[in-house]
């Protein structure tokens, strides 16, 4: 049965920032009022935060863990260009999209993404398209571990079921 | 990430299912390679791999998004080339979030 490691390079904390733009990957459980604060600011009228979190089944099979790899360079920089185009576009005060890697235990955060801007309107265009983004584009994987031993390499492109690894 | 490939060599990354099916993260393959020859390459090393993988993967150089031209159809003077201390990587399709 071939496994599939994880480098420790690639679980290491990193992070890119620009002008009201911060993306990180971390292999740390991540921390809502920590991001909330990274996009505060006294002419935001609202603040939207967008929590993913990981779930127990696929197409009704009972998932066991989750494991998210990444391209770190490349991600990042990815994840930053969605941010920054989105800020430009939506006239944010500021945006924040964090992605865990390694195991990821069900039921917690897998990434977090918050935006404030002058007007609730905006922010809360801004996180969704940010999210749909992020699951579009940015450099990272998802295996499933399912209770029944196998595992998948997930694909977000048109729902596709992913590759099973035996 | 990697270690520095040796002389002569450039580094290939392989991300999900290019990992699981070459059973490796990363190797070193000989360069100076052109783009057009990889996926021939690779398919000799890890026979099947083209149409499980990387028919639906995007592969960068040095973080890079380049196009693999077919075999026949590059143009003198167009040809892209992998060269020695290059970082390649199989992006096989993405599922963050």
């Amino acid at each position: 049965m071939a496994t599939t490691t994880i480098d420790a390079p690639q679980t290491q904390d990193s992070s890119l920032s620009q002008e009201g733009c911060y993306v990180a990957l971390t292999s740390s459980p991540l921390n809502i009022p920590s991001i909330t604060d990274r996009v505060r600011s006294p002419q935001a009228g609202a603040i939207v935060l967008f929590a993913g979190t990981t779930r127990d089944s696929f197409d009704n099979k009972p998932v066991k863990e989750l494991q998210y790899t990444a391209y770190a360079p490349l991600a990042l920089r990815t994840m930053l260009d969605i941010a920054a185009a989105l800020k430009a576009k939506h006239g944010l005060k500021g945006i924040a999209m964090v992605h865990r890697l390694g195991v990821v235990p069900v039921g917690e955060e897998s990434i977090l993404i918050a935006v404030s801007s002058p007007h609730r309107q905006a922010a809360w265009r801004a996180g969704e398209e940010a999210l749909e983004e992020c699951k579009a584009r940015v450099e990272v994987w998802k295996r499933e571990e399912f209770e029944a031993g196998e595992g998948v390499w997930r694909a977000n492109r048109d729902g596709a079921r992913g590759e099973r690894v035996d | 990430m990697a270690s520095k490939p040796p002389p002569g060599h450039f580094n290939i990354l392989y991300f999900a299912s290019a990992g699981s099916y070459t059973s490796k993260n990363v190797e070193a393959l000989p360069a100076p390679l052109p783009l057009r020859k990889l996926f021939d390459t690779l398919e000799e090393r890890y026979q099947g791999i083209r149409g499980s993988v990387l028919d639906h993967s995007l592969v960068t150089i040095n973080l890079t998004y380049v196009d693999v031209p077919d075999d026949e159809a590059v143009e003198e003077g167009q040809e892209v080339v992998i060269q020695e201390g290059d970082e390649v990587a199989i992006i096989p399709p993405v599922s963050s979030g």
